[in-house]
């Protein structure tokens, strides 16, 4: 099967390609599913894009898509579901939800924006199977997961008993292996934990009241486990303190914590917050934006919050359960998982006429154009955490239009709009830089070699948009998408469904460690490992996992 | 004669407690469970080498294909299905609602009662919960409301008591609070936990006294639901020191479980203001809890959910399966762990059933299924919606899965 798009300005920035710039269009040509060079051959089916900017489908490296905590999300907030029914068009009335739409709505929504591929950031290893279970039922994306690690209590009780770094490294690559996942979170690094022995809050160096061991030491000891395992993807990290004012201190020690590893801090907008002012809430975004341009080592996603009411779903019960109260409506779940971790589904509506919300939103914007390099900093809203991921036009427009940008401001709250520099900050994105921060820069974080990108041998993941100088306009109508080399999108509208797949991580590690699993699953978790590990046919209704080899030095 | 294999940590698919330690001895189509099991696993799992029986279609044996054709008929003419029973694992789940998107229907499961009663809870206030292996190393103070639950879940306190737990190791105990703890719950229990059981007929009011005197009002009165306000201060105090209290109650066996759901919230909610504590409903017989989070996936709704036209409607009392069955003219009875027969029903019925089940009315179309655990593999959900099983086979499979039969009827 070939296919022919022919005359589009292509944005490949993982290529230097800007036709946006240049004004020159070419084709791309797609042989099985795969970009390949052009040739002369006759095409099974061409498609004319009349100058429009094609890119390589959109990549979302962070964003809440399935797990128990949006089950649980989807329960307590029915009034999402009920506000947003079913689309016109729609393939099987099964679509529905906008803070947490259902498996359906999520892999058509996204394929509406000119995304692709698409990773949940915090699988549970209890829940891993469902959670694998609920992404196959994703259409027109794939897939992979985060497994969340770090406040479990034989990973506390190794580091409380001085395991080495080989001991940890096998109990790392041994749980990648058996969840089915693609990379390692910490959530609150070990703080979910302690607050189940009743601590309410957990400090970069505080002890855990059982085990002794510090948050430092849970970041710096994965750090290195994921360096050794040769997992691409480094610790993604949603640090201690989460919305707390005064966390920027925090997050200024992490990244020094990492002492020169790579390391990704996730949702940072949540994790920049001083207390300056009568108010005693501030923006340190421009100190923290400092720090990571200073530091090439740190990558980093946003977390913008969008106005409007969604619903918060995080492993971080600790944080959630401090955050109840501000629950509106007025309901909240928590839940503590299996000596593994835990969850709290808060629902929240963000206003623009709340100084807290209006600063939170005005603090995201200036992470996002005080970063320099927009190789490390990716676009997300930490979906449905500071807003639904179909609010991403918005934002895009919002970082490519100054003078839109400032009219929004203008709107806000009086007292947070004199708390903000962002009036001051001058910087406009362009296509390129969000076609780096949207596809290019996300691919290349996550180690996958033939996303991201239009070179021959990339996958035919692509995305054709009409410029618009509206660039909200522009980014809500995607003219066409391509998954595999399929059209499932036109002018906007969803018109195929394809079947995705998953993406795991499998790193070489010394098996030895399986004895041990066994025990601690027999006799603590209560659990057979051998139930708790996950089959390749487990994965996408028997299809298995595209698997990414790591190139490791632990054997 | 075929060779007696023994298969070691079989997992368990029945009763929602998901116990995977079990062992099965096989000899050609017989299948019997050894060692420690419940009685309820014992029977389920018990298979004898007898021929299954046929499809049938208005009670004439019918080749796989015809019955389908007679299904899928049935189906295509109806005007409101519903869709019941629903005991399947989740390719049978994901199969029930592709067939309920196909021809429009009613998806019901036929235990949800307790479900819906703890979702009266649930839904309003939200709640803070826990899930076994939590239970099993950190619990302290559990209280137990209602009636032993051990007839239900034979392993319960087995499971969520083990010789060494991680951290509760400085004394345990387990507070009946409603019936006494039979004989099978105080052996799980010895040695595990002290055991203390309060008699009352109406737990509701003494979670509600409970409440008001962990909070520190002592409220007024003498004697809640039988207990005397000294014993329940010293219950409410025990539960203020516990590091990590839980409350477990099984909801489709109290009638008002609801009020004993939202009441064991509201208490929880209250310990954790300076301790911490969850609650550990009980419940997840036959994957009710398994079907319950695909609906959630699939579909944005819960069970008692209705697809129309392309799009769905929940509604917990309207499409609860007895008020359903007043609107539907065609039942689509789904059972494949256990032979429980469909309700009363005047209209046509499509059973997907086990082989064993026993039919007041011969249905218009029956389609003897296989057992997942038993026949095929499949998957389930355990009672807490976290932590899923991959059931295995046992032996070779002659009947069609759910999934597979919905395939057939949907393909006519």
């Amino acid at each position: 099967m070939r296919l022919r798009l022919k005359g589009g300005r292509v944005l490949d920035p993982a290529h230097g390609e800007n036709g946006v710039a240049s004004g020159t269009v070419r084709d791309i040509e797609i042989e099985d599913g795969r970009v390949v060079a052009t040739t002369d051959l006759t095409a099974d089916a061409e498609y004319d894009l009349g100058g429009a900017v094609v890119m390589a489908g959109g990549i979302d490296l962070h964003s809440h898509i399935a797990g128990g905590k949006m089950n649980l999300a989807r329960l307590l907030m029915q009034e999402d579901r009920r506000a947003f029914p079913e689309m016109p068009g729609n393939f099987c009335g099964c679509g529905g939800g906008r803070a947490v739409p259902t498996a359906h709505a999520t892999g058509c929504r996204y394929a509406e924006l000119g995304y692709t591929t698409v990773f949940e950031p915090a699988m549970v290893g209890a829940n891993a199977r469902g959670a694998h279970l609920e992404m196959a039922d994703i259409p027109n994306l794939d897939t992979g997961a985060y497994l969340v690690l770090g406040n479990d209590d034989y990973f506390q009780r190794l580091l409380a008993a001085g395991a080495g770094q080989e001991q940890v490294n096998a109990y790392v690559g041994w749980m990648i292996e058996a969840t089915q996942a693609f990379a390692i979170k910490i959530v609150n690094p070990g703080g979910i934990n302690a607050f189940k022995f009743n601590a309410r809050k957990m400090d970069l160096d505080e002890a855990n009241p059982h085990y002794g061991v510090t948050p430092r030491k849970v970041l710096t000891t994965l750090i290195r486990a994921v360096t050794e395992l040769g997992i691409p993807h480094p610790i993604h990290l949603h640090g201690c303190n989460l919305g707390v004012p005064g966390n920027d201190d925090t997050t200024l020690a992490t990244i020094l914590a990492a002492e020169g590893r790579r390391l990704h801090l996730t949702h940072l907008q949540f994790h920049s917050y001083g207390t300056e002012g009568d108010k005693r809430f501030s923006s340190s975004a421009a100190r923290i934006a400092e720090m990571v341009n200073a530091n090439p080592n740190i990558s980093v996603d946003v977390g913008q919050v969008m106005f409007g009411q969604t619903v918060t779903a995080s492993a971080d019960y600790m944080s959630q359960y401090r955050n109840r109260g501000l629950a509106s409506p007025k309901k909240s779940i928590g839940m503590d998982i299996e000596l593994d971790a835990a969850c709290g589904v808060v629902p929240f509506e963000y206003t623009d006429k709340s100084f807290v919300n209006a600063l939170q939103w005005a603090i995201g914007l200036e992470l996002f154009l005080l970063v320099e390099d927009p190789w490390r900093i990716f676009l997300t809203t930490d979906h449905p955490n500071g807003g639904p991921f179909t609010t991403y036009p918005h934002l895009i427009r919002l970082l490519m239009d100054r003078d839109f940008r400032n009219a929004q401001l203008a709107t806000l709250n009086k007292a947070a709009q004199a708390h903000t520099l962002l009036a001051q900050i001058t910087r406009e994105y362009s296509l390129e830089e969000v076609a780096i921060l949207t596809r290019a820069a996300p691919a290349r974080i996550l180690g996958l070699t033939d996303k991201g990108h239009l070179g021959p041998g990339a996958v035919a993941d692509i995305a054709v948009h009409v410029e618009d100088a509206d660039r909200e306009a522009m980014f809500s109508t995607t003219h066409m998408v391509f998954k595999n080399g399929r059209l499932i999108v036109k002018d906007g509208v969803v018109v195929e469904l394809a079947q995705g797949t998953t993406h795991v991580a499998r790193p070489e590690f010394d098996r030895a460690v399986d004895k041990d699993m066994q025990l601690w699953f027999d006799e603590s978790v209560g659990l057979k490992s051998k139930h708790f590990r996950i089959a390749d046919g487990e994965l996408r209704g028997g299809a298995g996992p595209t698997i990414l080899k790591c190139e490791g030095v632990a054997s | 004669m075929a060779e007696v294999q023994t298969i070691h940590d079989v997992a368990c698919g029945f009763c929602g407690l998901g116990c995977g330690d079990l062992t099965v001895e096989v000899e050609g189509r017989d299948v019997r469970a050894k060692g420690s099991l419940c009685p309820e696993a014992a029977r389920l799992l018990r298979r004898l080498d007898t021929p299954d029986p046929m499809a049938r279609v208005a009670g004439e044996v019918a080749s796989p294909a015809d019955a389908a054709r007679a299904a899928h008929q049935i189906l295509a003419a109806a005007r409101a299905p519903l869709i019941g029973g629903l005991g399947v694992d989740m390719a049978g789940a994901g199969a029930a609602v592709d067939l309920a998107i196909r021809f429009g229907g009613v998806l019901d499961h036929y235990a949800s009662d307790g479900l819906f009663r703890n979702y009266a809870a649930v839904q309003r206030t939200g709640w803070l919960s826990t899930t076994l292996a939590e239970v099993r190393n950190r619990c302290d103070v559990l209280l137990v409301v209602g009636d032993d639950p051990t007839a239900t879940w034979g392993r319960l306190f087995e499971r969520l008591y083990p010789v060494t737990p991680l951290f509760a190791d400085q004394g345990r105990t387990v507070v009946f609070l409603g019936g006494a703890p039979g004989d099978k719950a105080k052996g799980q229990l010895a040695g595990a936990a002290e055991v203390i059981h309060h008699a009352t007929p109406d737990p509701v009011a003494v979670l509600e006294a409970l409440g008001s005197l962990i909070a520190g009002r002592r409220p007024p009165g003498e004697n809640f639901g039988g207990i005397g306000a000294d014993t329940l201060a010293g219950l409410a105090e025990d539960l203020r020191n516990a590091h990590y209290a839980v409350v477990t109650w099984n909801a489709a066996d109290l009638a008002d479980g609801d009020l004993v759901a939202e009441r064991a919230t509201a208490l929880v909610d209250t310990l954790n203001v300076t301790t911490r504590a969850g609650v550990f409903p009980l419940g997840g017989r036959d994957n009710i809890i398994g079907v319950n989070q695909l609906m959630l996936w699939r579909l944005g709704y819960p069970l008692r959910t209705a697809v129309q036209g392309q799009a769905s409607s929940h509604d917990g009392t309207l499409y609860a399966t007895q008020a359903a069955l007043g609107d539907a003219d065609v039942l689509v009875w789904v059972s494949a762990f256990r032979p429980e027969p469909p309700p009363a029903f005047g209209g046509k019925i499509i059973a997907l059933a086990h082989p064993d089940t026993v039919f007041d009315k011969e249905p218009d179309v029956l389609i003897p299924v296989g057992t997942p655990g038993v026949d095929h593999a499949g998957t389930v959900f355990r009672m807490d919606s976290i932590v899923s099983l991959p059931l295995g086979a046992l032996r070779v499979a002659t009947l069609p899965s759910v999934a597979e039969a919905v395939r057939r009827i949907a393909e006519g």
